[in-house]
């Protein structure tokens, strides 16, 4: 199915404007910290609005309303007891300390807290996570371009090499969080649009429910029986609630990496917080359309389902609207695009470049090399995209691989934090004990991945206390500023790492 | 353990999920106001981030309960 007309032109013109709109942003790059942190200048209502814009993809869209077109309600899980939580611990805990910190990625903090080979494993999940689901994006954007404007696909894929590449090659972070707030805007535009025209074609919430609840009575319950193979309730809580919720939100970089660009401590904090309140409403958008499917065609069965979203597209929207929720769908994915190469760029750049190939150079090198990477990062997920068609499970692969490293990682990470007797044999054994743990779980017990997640994580969590018990503690100097207690007790450290981090290092 | 588990009822999870959400904004109400504040232009009502957190709190409690 082709567009034409005026969503044609919607689409075309929103295509258009977005890389001007983000080219602009390249004037206020002038330094390393300009580009991957925006110059530490971000309020908190860009924070929030990029958070969010970077979370929701096209997989989400497509995931998640084929999602509820299977289970229902339960499905919002993901963006409530899944989320909400969560991006408060992130807000009043982790957030202040990575700030402060004076940081650029999560895996440096780590490397800070506990030593350098928790860094390195970290960087190089991080590197590899994100370097591989760019590939994975760009094939995803290429193939909706192909379907909905009819252009050949190696055009749609260097049409978005290009639409992002312009603004996130030369705007870093600044103009990927200023887009991403337009992006987000067209998203809850376009998403609304579709609900509320849904909704009213099949009468209402009302109607909604007595066209799906005679056959499908758990549909609109949020926990499913523990009997549910998929998202059983004690898993969504032990799993998802408890430790892959909080993983995501507290130690995912992309995330993380526009809250260290605020321009104080309380815009870092309020930026996540209140991007929990537009979190809640993504249901709205991805949720209640997989329900508008399943009312209007009972008939999607295996992977179609997957396909609700695009379903509901075709047969339900008019002329004008199909360009705006398309448009939206093109939004979802071109914010995590762009959030992804500036991440991946931070990431490799700080990480392992400066950490391992050149020290001490000048701030304009790192900048050049910042920017060749992403241009690098561009390049590599043109040439990986037409190869995530040959492997159709390597999204689910690397999501797989990011779950098993998530509980462990959170447990350090909460450990490193809250806890001043953490060491860093503690944190390294704790990380690889855990990662062993979910590997043994997930892939010879073929345990759920909400169970792995949470059973790596209390290993993790006992392994780290153990051996941090048996170990020396580290010294008072090394843990000042990167602990809890540490900071609330000493107002003077407090000031100190806040200057150390206005300043940069 | 498992068939223990097995025999937990439904509302044990809406139970569970709300005294989480209540944890979560009692925990956020016992930072120190200093802590919240820090970094903020001024010391405005709506700038207590703990207030935001106990919104967001009522809202999931609600849903959680409705649902």
């Amino acid at each position: 199915m082709t567009i034409g007309g005026i969503d044609l032109f919607i689409v075309v013109a929103y295509l258009i404007a977005i890389p001007i709109f983000g080219f602009y942003f390249k004037r206020y790059v002038k330094t390393e910290e300009d580009y991957f942190l925006a110059g530490r200048m971000l309020p908190w209502w860009v924070i929030s609005m990029s958070i969010i814009g970077t979370n929701i993809g096209a997989y989400d869209y497509m995931g998640a309303a084929g999602g509820a077109y299977r289970f229902g309600v339960a499905q919002a899980n993901y963006e409530w007891i899944g989320a909400v939580p969560a991006m408060i611990l992130s807000a009043l805990l982790f957030v202040p300390y990575y700030w402060k910190a004076g940081v650029y990625t999560v895996p440096e903090f780590l490397g800070r807290r506990y030593n350098l080979a928790v860094r390195i494993i970290q960087a190089l999940l991080w590197g590899l996570f994100l370097a591989c689901v760019l590939g994975v994006f760009f094939w995803a954007a290429g193939l909706m371009l192909n379907e909905y404007l009819g252009i050949p696909i190696w055009v749609s894929l260097l049409l978005t090499a290009v639409i992002v590449g312009v603004y996130t090659i030369t705007g870093g972070l600044a103009a990927v969080a200023m887009t991403d707030v337009v992006q987000l805007l067209v998203m809850f535009i376009g998403g609304v649009a579709l609900t509320v025209l849904g909704l009213w074609t099949v009468g209402g919430w009302e109607g909604l429910v007595a066209s799906i609840a005679p056959t499908h009575p758990n549909h609109f319950k949020l926990f499913l029986p523990l009997d549910d193979p998929t998202i059983p309730w004690l898993g969504m809580i032990l799993g998802l609630a408890f430790v892959l919720s909080p993983a995501w939100w507290c130690c995912h970089q992309a995330i993380i990496q526009r809250t260290l660009g605020a321009r104080s401590e309380w815009d870092a904090k309020a930026g996540m917080l209140f991007a929990a309140f537009p979190k809640m409403f993504i249901p709205v958008l991805v949720v209640l359309p997989g329900l508008l499917a399943l009312s209007m065609n009972p008939n999607l069965t295996g992977p179609e389902m997957d396909r609700a979203f695009p379903w509901l597209i075709r047969n339900l929207l008019p002329a004008g609207l199909a360009g705006l929720v398309f448009a939206a769908f093109m939004a979802a994915l071109i914010s995590s695009v762009d959030s992804t190469l500036n991440s991946a760029a931070t990431v490799w750049t700080r990480d392992i470049y400066q950490r391992f190939f050149v020290k001490n150079a000048s701030d304009q090198h790192y900048l050049k090399v910042g920017r060749i990477l992403t241009l690098v990062f561009v390049l590599w997920a043109i040439a990986f995209a037409p190869v995530t068609k040959q492997f159709p499970g390597i999204y689910v692969a690397m999501q797989s691989l990011l779950s098993i490293f998530q509980g462990p990682t959170f447990a350090i990470t909460l450990l490193g934090i809250g806890w001043s007797r953490a060491t860093q044999w503690g944190g390294l054994i704790g990380l690889l004990a855990g990662v062993a743990i979910s590997s043994t779980l997930y892939f010879a017990a073929g345990m759920s991945f909400l169970y792995v997640a949470w059973w790596s994580f209390v290993g993790a969590l006992i392994v780290n206390i153990l051996v941090s018990l048996m170990t020396k503690p580290e010294p008072t100097s090394k843990l000042e500023g990167l602990v809890y207690g540490l900071v609330m007790k000493n107002g003077e450290i407090q000031e100190i790492l806040s200057d150390r981090a206005e300043g940069g290092e | 353990m498992g068939d223990w588990l097995a025999g937990l009822p439904l509302w044990w999870g809406k139970v569970i999920a709300v005294l989480f959400f209540l944890v979560i904004a009692i925990w956020a109400w016992r930072r120190p106001r200093s802590y919240i504040y820090k970094g903020a232009p001024d010391n405005h009502g709506w700038r207590d981030l703990r207030v935001w957190a106990s919104v967001l709190m009522a809202i999931q409690i609600l849903i959680y309960m409705t649902l």
